[in-house]
């Protein structure tokens, strides 16, 4: 404290009163002493007992008087001689102002003496009088010739320079201003280029005196739409760099994979990577892809969302749906470098063309969508309510779902018919079917006020729908197949309609909705299997006549006892009784017939099976040299 | 429903810029229409009971109240729309069958004959447009009035109007371009008049003369520019100020090209004397 010692001018006022506020103070007593927690009594003890041992100035303060210490008046001394000093030197201060006054106050007196006898002082008044000093401009004595030869050699050095410097700033603003001049040149002529190509090139909307190229789509969701306008700026050589702000550059595709089971089976072909990557037309064509496979995406994960119900997954980047038994179709959004073949992809090409179709098909359908946005946008618009509209899910995911399961039904339906008459015909008997895949879709379809293209697209958004008819062996009865699939309105998902028309059976009418394949399947070879018991029913040997047998007459007549377990009896002359059993399935057709004595009360037929138990099996491989169904019939026919 | 406009004069030099501008802000192509205006003047038929007004004994039913204030009310001038297209104009002369040898084979030129196929009054569409008064002392810059449409039935339309208590006035054509940005419909329209105003017929127009024939009714040919947006609710503040937002916004776009501004609320009066 005694280093700094300061000089109070004023006499002491009472410090004391002022109340010093407590967090100042508890600062203070820590920043003095440290934290409160190591405060103990022993060491507030310690502190007091040293204190008073010490006797601190803050003790010396409180009892000024009581204190006569040597040091005390010492100090004391310093102070008085210390403030007579400091009153010395203001006093001298002083004296010389007043002197200073005095002497410009009688230097004006001899102009204002008026205004200058005020603030002269008394002394001066009494000595000297107002007026008697006087001033005078003193021309000053005439410069040698060396001398102002001297400014003139050195001003003209000093113009010269400047004249020097200012050509060669203007010098270097020419070649400067020519390189600008040339590469401004370069830039507009790469700009004339880009708008000759086609692009629209028009100021920014944010920054007016920078010019951007527009080359996203219009009718796309506001935010890529926003997005497809980038600045085209100058470099310093004046090359063109399209400038897209914060968007990464880099190009990315939706990559479409089908994987069965646990394997990929085929993934969409990469996108042709342009020859020169460096000119601007493809750079502009790059930032055009992107936005459109990044939009694609992004509405691709929206209509997912809402088709959860039909098994369509996301994750974070990726949609994944199902399309038949083990197989998925994977949609996800990839850096063009990152498609580069990967081992996991290579696994096998099976799929390779449909994963390629898929993939155009979203395309297809996304630019279809912005067909019915720019057609949305151009209709007369309802009137103003407070509720927001909606844009509705593009339907890019659904259109190819409900294909790809149709197709997958169809196909599956196809190869059943095809068994079964691969079957019958084996067995000798023609059946007609006829299948018309898809007969929904008529392309040629024209549809008024409607550009062909969108006329071609909406085709694929109706339900699909595939007819399978069939004429069966007997004439009159037929079937008819109708394979339906609607994703978009219920009832969702693919069902079957069977009509059938089977005169003998008035009664027997299918379901008239089915969903599931196994049902499908055993409707249908049920009504094959009664119609070949009708047909059987009916044939009355004439196979057998046209063999040239004689005994035509004691050909046995068949009836159908238990139809639809494909039973059938026959009763001949000699009252022995025959029956035969038809079972049909994909796979085969198997006719057993065996003599039974006859029939027991309950219906149930005591077979004696040792005697003549005939039987035969019609498969889909067709064994040659068999028997046909008619002539194992006549066969068994003869008593 | 709610119509709130503003309006601009195009003069005809203007015009083929102005679509281009239009077209280029709306990001659309121009939509061509083509539209008979027929107007129709409501009457009061004789014999309609006049109740007595402000008797208080007699309560009348809410009911009542309303069907006395829809017979008393004020009696407004209404305008039949039914849209045309270009072809109609003059189609009676082409498809005449004068004595043409030929017989033309049928199904060859189906898509000529759909060209040529004469103007049908019977089968023409109309729409039944009511448009109130502007609103008066609205302090906002825009043209506000109540609005109603409703499809009517197709061909002749005389009868119907006449049972309604409409009687035929006059027609005439609007000719005219279409934009649509976000919720307001441009129009950039001009009135044209039939060539030659026969006194007697009182009754409309069964052919259309040949287009080349109309006059436009400002004979400097200049063009309306009208800018309408309208809301469902006229109630709603809200969706008023948001609507009038919209346009404002639209009339500081054209700020370069045209003046849009209010109408005098005196020359869109609908009402009938």
């Amino acid at each position: 404290m005694s280093e700094s010692f300061n000089l109070p001018l004023h006499p002491q006022t009472e410090k004391r009163e002022r109340p010093d506020p407590l967090p100042v103070e508890i600062a203070q007593i820590n920043a003095q002493y440290g934290s409160f927690r190591d405060v103990t009594e022993e060491s507030l003890r310690a502190k007091i007992e040293a204190d008073k041992s010490k006797d601190s100035w803050a003790d010396e303060e409180e009892n000024d008087s009581t204190s006569a210490d040597e040091d005390t008046t010492e100090r004391l001394d310093q102070l008085y001689k210390r403030r007579a000093a400091i009153t010395q030197f203001a006093h001298q201060a002083h004296m010389e102002a007043m002197f200073a006054l005095d002497f410009v106050s009688l230097l004006l007196s001899k102009h204002t003496p008026r205004q200058a006898e005020m603030s002269m002082s008394a002394y001066l008044k009494q000595v000297a009088p107002l007026g008697s000093l006087n001033s005078e401009i003193v021309n000053p004595p005439p410069k040698p010739d060396s001398a102002a030869k001297d400014t003139k050699n050195v001003s003209r050095g000093w113009r010269l320079q400047n004249f020097n410097s200012a050509a060669a700033k203007l010098l270097d603003s020419a070649t400067r201003l020519e390189a600008e001049a040339a590469s401004e040149t370069n830039y507009w002529n790469e700009v004339l280029a880009v708008k000759e190509k086609g692009w629209k090139v028009s100021r920014l909307p944010r920054e007016r005196q920078a010019l951007g190229v527009q080359y996203g789509f219009l009718e796309a969701t506001p935010i890529f739409r926003d997005r497809g306008l980038a600045a085209l700026r100058r470099t310093n050589d004046g090359s063109l760099i399209l400038d897209k702000g914060l968007i990464p550059l880099k190009a990315r595709t939706v990559r479409v994979r089908v994987r069965s089971g646990s394997q990929i089976t085929g993934c969409s072909k990469h996108r042709p990577a342009s020859d020169n990557n460096e000119s601007i037309e493809s750079r502009i064509l790059q930032a055009r892809d992107t936005v459109y496979e990044e939009e694609l995406f992004h509405e691709l994960v929206r209509e997912a969302r809402i088709l959860g119900s039909q098994g369509v997954t996301t994750r974070q980047n990726l949609v994944q749906f199902p399309v038949s038994e083990g197989q998925e179709v994977l949609l996800d959004l990839v850096d063009d470098d990152q498609m580069s073949p990967e081992d996991e992809t290579a696994q096998s090409n099976e799929h390779a063309v449909v994963a390629d179709a898929l993939a155009h098909a979203i395309r297809i359908l996304l630019a279809y969508a912005h067909r019915q946005n720019l057609r949305r946008r151009t209709q007369l618009p309802p009137p103003l309510t407070p509720k927001r509209r909606q844009t509705p899910e593009y339907q890019l995911l659904r259109p190819v779902m409900a294909y790809l399961q149709h197709s997958s039904h169809v196909r599956w339906l196809e190869s059943l018919l095809n068994d079964m008459d691969r079957i019958l015909k084996s067995a000798g008997i023609t059946c007609d079917f006829t299948a018309t895949p898809f007969s929904s879709l008529s392309l040629q379809r024209a549809v008024d006020g409607l550009p062909k293209v969108e006329a071609l697209v909406q085709e694929f958004l109706f339900p699909y729908e595939s007819i399978f008819s069939a004429q069966l062996v007997t004439r009159q009865s037929s079937f008819q197949v109708k394979v339906r699939t609607n994703v978009t309105t219920p009832p969702l998902g693919t069902h079957y309609e069977v009509s059938v028309n089977l005169p003998q059976y008035p009664d027997v009418r299918p379901p008239n909705r089915i969903g599931l394949q196994h049902e499908v399947a055993s409707v249908i070879t049920h009504f094959v299997l009664l119609d070949i018991l009708t047909a059987i029913t009916q044939s009355k040997g004439s196979p057998v006549h046209a063999s040239g047998k004689q005994d035509t007459s004691r050909q046995l007549t068949w009836e159908a006892a238990y139809p639809h377990n494909g039973e059938l009896l026959a009763l001949s002359s000699t009252g022995q009784c025959k029956k035969m059993k038809v079972s049909l399935s994909r796979h085969e057709l198997t006719v057993r017939a065996h003599s039974v004595r006859g029939i027991d009360g309950v219906g149930k037929l005591t077979a004696d099976k040792t005697p003549a138990m005939s039987s035969q099996t019609w498969k889909s491989d067709g064994t040659p040299g068999q028997l046909s169904l008619m002539d194992f019939i006549a066969e068994v026919s003869k008593e | 429903m709610h119509e709130l406009l503003l309006f601009a004069s195009v003069p005809a030099h203007q015009h083929h810029e102005l679509l281009q501008q239009l077209a280029g802000l709306t990001a659309m192509q121009p939509r061509h229409r083509l539209e008979r205006r027929l107007i129709f003047k409501a009457y009061r038929k004789p014999g309609l009971i006049n109740t007595r007004v402000g008797a208080s004994q007699d309560l009348q039913g809410n009911e009542m109240q309303r069907l006395n204030k829809m017979l008393n009310g004020g009696m407004f001038y209404t305008q039949v729309v039914g849209s045309v297209s270009e072809a109609d104009f003059g189609a009676q002369l082409s498809t005449a069958p004068s004595g043409d040898p030929d017989a033309p084979m049928s199904g060859t030129d189906s898509g000529a004959k759909f060209e040529n196929r004469p103007y049908s009054y019977e089968s023409q569409p109309w729409k039944l447009e009511f448009r109130d008064i502007p609103e008066a002392g609205t302090r906002s810059a825009v043209t506000t009035r109540l609005m109603a449409s409703a499809s009517l039935p197709r061909g002749d339309i005389t009868t119907p109007m006449n049972a309604w208590g409409y009687s035929f006035v006059t027609e005439y054509v609007v000719e005219g371009d279409v934009f649509i940005l976000n919720d307001i419909v441009i129009f950039l329209h001009r009135v044209l008049h039939y060539p030659a105003e026969s006194p007697g017929s009182h009754e409309p127009r069964r052919q259309l003369p040949p287009f080349q024939q109309m006059t436009p009714l400002e004979k400097t040919g200049s063009y309306v520019l009208q800018a309408s947006i309208a809301v469902q609710d006229g109630g709603n503040q809200e969706m008023m100020k948001t609507a009038s937002q919209h346009l404002f916004g639209l009339r500081e776009q054209l700020k370069s090209a045209v003046r849009l501004e209010q109408a005098d609320r005196l020359s869109l009066d609908t009402r009938a004397k």
